[in-house]
């Protein structure tokens, strides 16, 4: 509304809004603990995300932000001015553990995993090795190998491309049953897209399916995995994200008969002054003097004199 | 002047109206027009709030041949308007509101052949618009037409004798409890005025919808004693959602170089977490 | 140990005493953490037909639509328990609130389906699909 005031700078945030799977809140046993947030290796990024593992590191969740600038929550009595809604889903396991496998490998040598995942700088990554899911699918994307009871793995490229392509199918699967728009090319989402482009190819959903996978892949593996699928490349692939699109300028129209500035502390009318939005503009400028481009070009709502 | 149907949702507008009278659909008729309420309440040169109610009673009574209609612009209506992202600003509102009275007339089967103006802006351009509107009515825009013809003098007394019945049964949406009604004059340097200002400043809502959040008075005070709402942001960001990607509060670290977000996620502001 | 190694605690037991409040996503960043006087001017302005609401806030016309959590999800408010003085230590939060659905605002239109949290509201069962272990 003020244009004037700058924004204060955000504080620590200490309260949070989240959309939690209700497994993530589940307690099989009171004695395994709490869910916790930690923080993991991106898989795809390799940089720092946030993770949350179920009591007794059973699961693993991620964590992603709907964020839209400018929101803030309304909770109870209560405002919060950090306006990010935080979803908690589930992640495979396996998908955090296959970098670990990846470059852990030594000249095919089958390895314990405890000594494959592990890392200094992300110490909870040992955890994921309690989950369920890692343990019992680990297999799809390694060899395995049975010694007196203890297990060694070895990571197998094949393998993990079958499962991989699996994965993207099975997406396939569930986004034909969504309306999410698959189709051609990137639109610009500030037009309202037809509910499901009926023309939408299998190669359309391929694709977009190896998309959303390859965000938990590495670019090298996400690669591999488009040949896999022997997806035909795009020649020009590279469409201009549609954030940098359109710029409008919302300098607002100034109104050729604004009456506001007169018939203000006196009841009794005076005639108007005859001005144009130009001279307008300018008469403000002259005022303010030394203001900043910035301010003059910023929108300013008109406001009743008195 | 029942004016129940405003009182019963005071934050949109509202049209009232008398009886039409027979002799008005039978033989030619002139109508004024005023406004009131832009300005403060009270106003020591023109009449008092007692004579105006008496003069209107007398209005009340030549019920046969006059008959009147309002067009109540509630003070949130003009907040809205004036503060929406296709500015909407005073003048235009009362100009629509003008010709929305005038075709109202006309609908009800009023013989109309004059309409006299008290102006809002410029006059000529004013008459201008209004006789480009109603091509077989005579229109007459002036300023000061209320004292200049009596039909716009009557059109006066109906307009502030509505807007002080309004604002002094004026019935808060909001849970205020017990409300304070010394506004005073609404002249910002009245002490009344400035002390009922302070008093229901509200640090993150600002005032209920009786102040108009408009009134520079209004705004200064919320922009010297409210916490900062980034409204104004907030109309650019909807005026062009696409940029939202680009001021992402959490950009994840490494990613923005490396890969680009599948347009999944890009589309439904979604972003990975990586602090919380 | 490297400040990754931090975790923060999510405390279920409070899920139990978490009330059940009223959300409401606003299209205005606020620069306020803390009480406000929601239920005096906001709530009781709020009008609703149909599925559309409208409010005013600040003089500025809302619209809003309620949204639902997806199934088999549920809304959480998650509070520090005690500021941590340093990043280097593990932090503990409580449920405070809890729901099920909560209004996201508009700045002067409704809220469609094309609109960001509506179309996030997608994610989770897609996520469920993308990461369930594969035969």
């Amino acid at each position: 509304m003020t244009t004037k005031k700058k924004r204060s700078p955000h504080t620590a945030t200490d309260s949070w809004v989240v959309i939690a799977a209700d497994s993530a809140l589940e307690t099989e046993k009171p004695q395994n603990g709490d869910p916790t947030f930690v923080k993991l290796k991106n898989p795809a990024t390799g940089a720092t995300s946030q993770y949350l593992f179920s009591s007794g590191d059973e699961r693993v969740y991620e964590v992603k932000a709907f964020n839209e600038e400018y929101r803030s929550w309304f909770i109870g009595q209560m405002v919060q001015r950090d306006g990010r809604l935080l979803y908690v889903t589930p992640v495979d396991p396996v998908f955090l553990v296959l970098p670990y496998l990846q470059s852990g490998e030594v000249e095919g040598k089958f390895q314990p995993l405890q000594q494959v995942v592990m890392d200094e700088d992300y110490p909870a990554c040992t955890r994921l090795l309690k989950c369920k899911q890692a343990l019992e699918s680990v297999h799809h994307v390694a060899d395995e190998k049975e010694v007196s009871s203890q297990k060694f793995h070895r990571y197998n490229q094949e393998k993990t491309l079958e499962w991989l392509k699996k994965k993207v199918e099975n997406t396939v699967t569930a986004l034909k049953k969504t309306d999410i728009a698959v189709g051609g090319a990137v639109k610009s989402t500030t037009y309202v897209r037809v509910k499901q482009e009926s023309d939408a190819t299998e190669e359309d959903y391929l694709r977009y399916a190896h998309g959303l996978i390859s965000e938990y892949i590495s670019e090298e593996l996400s690669k591999d995995l488009h040949k896999h699928l022997q997806l035909p490349e795009i020649s020009s692939p590279k469409v201009e994200p549609p954030s940098k699109k359109r710029k409008l300028s919302d300098k607002p129209v100034e109104a050729g008969e604004d009456y506001t500035k007169f018939n203000s502390s006196d009841f009794a009318r005076k005639a108007p002054k005859k001005m144009t939005a130009a001279q307008k503009s300018l008469a403000k400028v002259d005022k303010s003097g030394m203001k900043s481009m910035s301010a003059f070009f910023s929108p300013k709502v008109k406001q009743e004199k008195n | 002047m029942d004016l129940g149907v405003f009182e019963a949702d005071n934050s949109v507008s509202c049209r009232l109206a008398s009886a039409v009278p027979e002799d008005c659909k039978n033989e030619d008729c002139c109508l004024g027009i005023d406004e009131a309420g832009r300005g403060p309440v009270l106003d020591s040169k023109t009449l008092s709030e007692a004579e105006r109610e008496n003069l209107f009673e007398k209005l009340d009574e030549a019920k046969s041949f006059v008959g009147w209609a309002l067009q109540i612009l509630s003070p949130n209506t003009i907040s809205t308007s004036m503060l929406q992202r296709a500015k909407y600003n005073l003048n235009a509102l009362s100009h629509d509101a003008a010709i929305g009275l005038v075709q109202f007339a006309l609908d009800s089967g009023v013989q109309l052949k004059e309409v006299f103006v008290d102006t809002v802006g410029p006059a000529e351009k004013y008459e201008e618009k209004l006789s480009k509107r109603f091509s077989g009515i005579k229109v007459t825009v002036r300023p000061k037409a209320d004292s200049l013809f009596p039909i716009v003098s009557a059109a006066s007394i109906c307009a502030k004798v509505a807007r002080d019945r309004v604002v002094k049964d004026w019935k808060f949406a909001e849970d205020l409890g017990e409300v304070d009604t010394e506004y005073g004059s609404g002249y910002p340097n009245d002490p009344k005025t400035k002390s009922w200002m302070l008093k229901y400043l509200d640090p993150v809502f600002g005032y209920p919808q009786f102040v108009r959040f408009s009134w520079s008075t209004a705004q200064t005070l919320m922009d010297s004693k409210a916490v900062t709402e980034d409204g104004e942001k907030a109309a650019a960001r909807q005026n062009n959602t696409s940029m939202l990607s680009y001021f992402g509060r959490n950009k994840p670290a490494g990613q923005t170089q490396t890969r680009e977000t599948h347009r999944f996620f890009t589309e439904r502001r979604l972003q990975t977490v990586d602090t919380l | 140990m490297s400040v990754n190694g931090c975790v923060t605690t999510v405390q279920l037991g409070s899920l139990s005493q978490a009330d059940k409040s009223q959300l409401h996503l606003l299209p205005c960043e606020i620069e306020h953490d803390g009480p406000a006087e929601i239920s005096r001017f906001f709530t009781p302005t709020v009008k609703e037909q149909k599925c559309e609401k409208t409010v005013s806030f600040r003089g500025r016309g809302l619209k809003g639509q309620e949204v639902s959590c997806p199934q088999g999800y549920t809304g959480l408010v998650l509070k520090e328990v005690q500021r941590p003085s340093s990043d280097q230590e593990d932090r503990i939060v409580k449920v405070s609130s809890v729901f099920q659905n909560f209004v996201y605002w508009n700045l002067e239109t409704l809220p469609t389906s094309d609109d960001g949290v509506v179309k996030a509201m997608a994610w989770p069962s897609l996520a469920e699909m993308i990461h369930a272990p594969v035969d």
